[in-house]
């Protein structure tokens, strides 16, 4: 996560693009692009894919970026949410469901020790936390799919679980994360 | 459907952020997401719990042509000029009416736009009568929009003050359609006609207003919130 410096910046820059400043949508796309097409390489795993998420996003966030209401949430969350989603719409329309599709993701697959990192701001921490208190398929679930954007499917065959077992742990670490943050 | 329970209507809103949705049902909720101050209240609380996450993805450079080809397009998405819509002359805004008595009529739009269809609608017509009634994001009824032959007509029904230094402008999505049309900016008078052509009115369509800078949105899609919200259907008792 950015830190509270990089996320005012991101934010002033984002005011600059809703005000049609000029520049201002090349200077937010320096600052934020490595990181952003990070974010969207580690669901599609596909350089020219993930460009073109990238692409797509940085289009929506010129077009809805007076919608961004910092009181609302950080600057740096908005935009990775644009992004994932994004990259989410192309893996679902390079068809995703089917399991047999699953890339092996090999070492690049995010580690349980991964969560380690998190722990950069309070908000992070917390997550953190929560997720360590789940059981270890669980968290490994929600992992696959928030950071590698898996679906359902793919993580029940990486997983060697029935598809039924996976959503329902899902939901049901979803509902503890809920709890757990609360 | 988006559902309405509440567990219910959290767990879609987690999966959607967590990204499990299928096509499908991911389609639905970004079709909802606009409309459901409920399903986006919801969704953005996922967003915030979940965000930290989005830093465990290693940072790569991207390709090096790739803003170039981000320029190009956010430059051909730049529209052309909004023009104002046709403000109708001689006739001046309802007067604005005390609070109260709108609060009893925000009883949600559908029960709003039945009872001032059934008003408004005696007369026969050729051409499907179609209406709708913008509400604001607490549900107070705002504008009425109508269909007037193969064109709308938009009549202001609780005027207030734009924001100092903004327009209003007025769009349509409809069913199906990724992107709004623009149908320009609303006159401070707060009548206007929308001339046929722009857009054909069908039910379903989406009608909304939102807050832009001077001169209109200058992307062509809306940059500014939502002010106002409507759904076009059939006017009772046609």
């Amino acid at each position: 996560m950015p830190d509270t410096g990089l996320t005012a910046d991101a934010a002033a820059m984002i005011r600059g693009v809703a005000e049609g400043e000029a520049g201002a949508l090349r200077r937010l796309y320096d600052a934020q692009a490595s990181r952003l097409f990070g974010v969207a390489m580690a669901i599609l795993r596909d350089r020219d894919a993930a460009a073109d998420a990238l692409h797509d996003a940085v289009v929506k966030i010129a077009a809805r970026a007076r919608q961004f209401d910092p009181a609302r949430g950080e600057a740096g969350a908005w935009l990775a949410a644009i992004v994932r989603h994004a990259a989410l719409d192309l893996a679902r329309a390079r068809g995703r469901e089917t399991p047999t599709d699953d890339p092996t993701l090999g070492d690049g697959a995010v580690a349980p020790e991964a969560l380690d990192r998190l722990c950069e701001t309070q908000e992070a921490g917390r997550l953190r936390d929560c997720l360590a208190a789940l059981e270890a398929r669980n968290r490994e679930g929600i992992l696959l799919a928030f950071v590698h954007g898996l679906s359902h499917a793919q993580i029940a065959a990486r997983l060697d679980l029935p598809l039924g077992t996976v959503k329902a742990w899902i939901r049901r670490g979803l509902a503890r994360l809920r709890g757990c943050l609360a | 459907m988006i559902p309405s329970d509440p567990e219910a209507l959290d767990a879609l809103a987690a999966e959607h952020v967590l990204g499990t949705l299928d096509a499908r049902q991911a389609a639905e909720v970004a079709r909802a997401l606009p409309v459901d101050a409920a399903l986006r209240e919801t969704v953005a609380r996922w967003e915030a719990r979940l965000a930290p996450l989005a830093g465990l993805a290693p940072p790569e450079t991207p390709p090096d042509g790739l803003w170039d080809r981000i320029e190009a397009s956010v430059a051909t998405r730049a529209p052309a000029p909004v023009v104002p819509l046709r403000a109708i002359p001689g006739r001046a805004a309802p007067p604005p009416r005390p609070d109260r008595f709108w609060k009893t009529w925000a009883a949600g739009s559908t029960a709003v736009a039945a009872g001032l269809a059934a008003v408004l609608f005696l007369r026969p017509a050729d051409p499907p009568r179609m209406m709708t009634v913008l509400l604001t994001s607490r549900d107070q009824p705002a504008w009425l929009v109508e269909t007037e032959g193969a064109g709308l007509r938009l009549a202001s029904l609780n005027p207030r003050p734009v924001e100092p230094g903004r327009v209003q402008q007025l769009w349509a999505l409809p069913p199906g359609a990724t992107a709004p049309t623009s149908l320009g900016l609303v006159p401070e008078g707060g009548q206007a006609r929308i001339a046929p052509g722009l857009v054909r009115p069908e039910p379903g369509m989406l009608i909304e207003i939102t807050l832009e800078p001077p001169g209109g949105s200058p992307t062509g899609r809306p940059t500014g919130p939502i002010l106002f919200i409507g759904r076009l259907a059939p006017a009772a008792g046609t």
